[in-house]
């Protein structure tokens, strides 16, 4: 089922294991690569934690499910530590072509919620399918030059 | 049509990673070959206010595309120490500098003197034209074609430029495939 980073902020994350409440979705984790969320963060600035997707047992509508509550971790590297700060958020980044122009701002991104695999990059009214995604940084999502007006 | 972009333009540009998405310099200055008409590199500041400026050089190989916001690189390891760069990028000839020059006709007019480099966008670096002070007086853009002979004092150009004076980038990149084909470039 298609699903869509916007709405995922903030929904709760529990853990299957325990039934109890971890917290909340604060940014998704991606390997721009590979079109596919990494991991989750849970929560926001410096206590936030994160788990990897594949320790997840469902993304639901309602709740984002974890195996076991021990999965959860902290950063373990400079690229982790800038994603659980929010840096590395697709939402709201600057789309730079890799022509190097502008295309706009990412408001949406939508995935499948079974594998975290990137479907669409919207910016504003357009939609780009995510395998124009070329890579993505602090700075700026890079897209292929065929997305060009 | 070609969508240019003066050196002026390009000064202050961010240099960004296709592969990592990361803003690691920005752009200096060009470093330019007014023989071969071509942009052989460029170097660099750190990024950020008051930053400082990086050791580090780009030559213009290395550059996937020049665009109106970015300047395009595939990595970080595309920034080479000028120990690393081919020659006249790590030493340019500052001798070589065209800016200032007075641009002659191989008839004897003056055109104007160069102010500023015109180059193409989306490429990895073609300057295909000048910026002038016209000898009459405004500002003013000439196409640029295998160049005839420059010094540090004068460049000359063939007869037909002077038909080419256009006043702003959009008229010189409507123009300068013409000018091209005149003198049998294109």
């Amino acid at each position: 089922m298609s699903e869509s980073f916007r709405a995922a902020m903030g929904r709760k994350v529990v853990s299957r294991a325990s039934a109890k409440g971890l917290g909340a979705v604060g940014h998704l984790l991606i390997d721009a690569q590979q079109r596919q969320i990494t991991a989750v963060v849970i929560g926001r600035g410096k206590k936030a934690r994160l788990v990897e997707w594949t320790q997840l047992s469902g993304f639901g509508p309602d709740a984002v499910m974890v195996v076991d509550e021990g999965a959860l971790r902290p950063a373990a590297d400079d690229r982790e530590r800038d994603g659980v700060e929010g840096k590395l958020d697709l939402l709201g980044k600057r789309a730079l072509s890799e022509r190097g122009n502008e295309l706009g701002n990412i408001d949406d991104v939508t995935f499948d919620n079974d594998t975290g695999t990137l479907e669409d990059l919207v910016i504003g009214d357009r939609r780009i399918p995510a395998g124009a995604l070329l890579g993505s940084g602090s700075y700026a999502a890079v897209l292929d030059k065929s997305q060009e007006p | 049509m070609k969508l240019l972009m003066t050196a002026s333009q390009i000064r202050g540009l961010p240099v960004v990673t296709v592969r990592g998405g990361e803003d690691v310099a920005e752009v200096r200055d060009v470093i330019y070959d007014p023989e071969a008409g071509r942009l052989v590199g460029l170097s660099l500041n750190q990024r950020g206010f008051l930053a400082g400026r990086r050791h580090e050089v780009l030559p213009a190989d290395a550059i996937h595309a020049i665009g109106q916001d970015a300047m395009m690189v595939l990595e970080e390891s595309s920034l080479v120490t000028p120990a690393d760069a081919p020659e006249d990028v790590a030493h340019p000839a500052t001798e070589r500098n065209v800016l200032g020059d007075d641009v002659l006709t191989e008839g004897g007019t003056s055109l104007g003197k160069v102010t500023d480099l015109v180059l193409l966008v989306g490429s990895s670096g073609e300057v295909v034209g000048y910026q002038i002070d016209k000898a009459g007086g405004g500002q003013g853009y000439i196409p640029l074609p295998a160049q005839l002979a420059v010094s540090g004092d004068a460049l000359v150009v063939p007869n037909i430029t002077e038909e080419f004076v256009e006043d702003d980038l959009v008229g010189l990149g409507a123009t300068v495939d013409e000018f091209r084909a005149r003198l049998g470039l294109a």
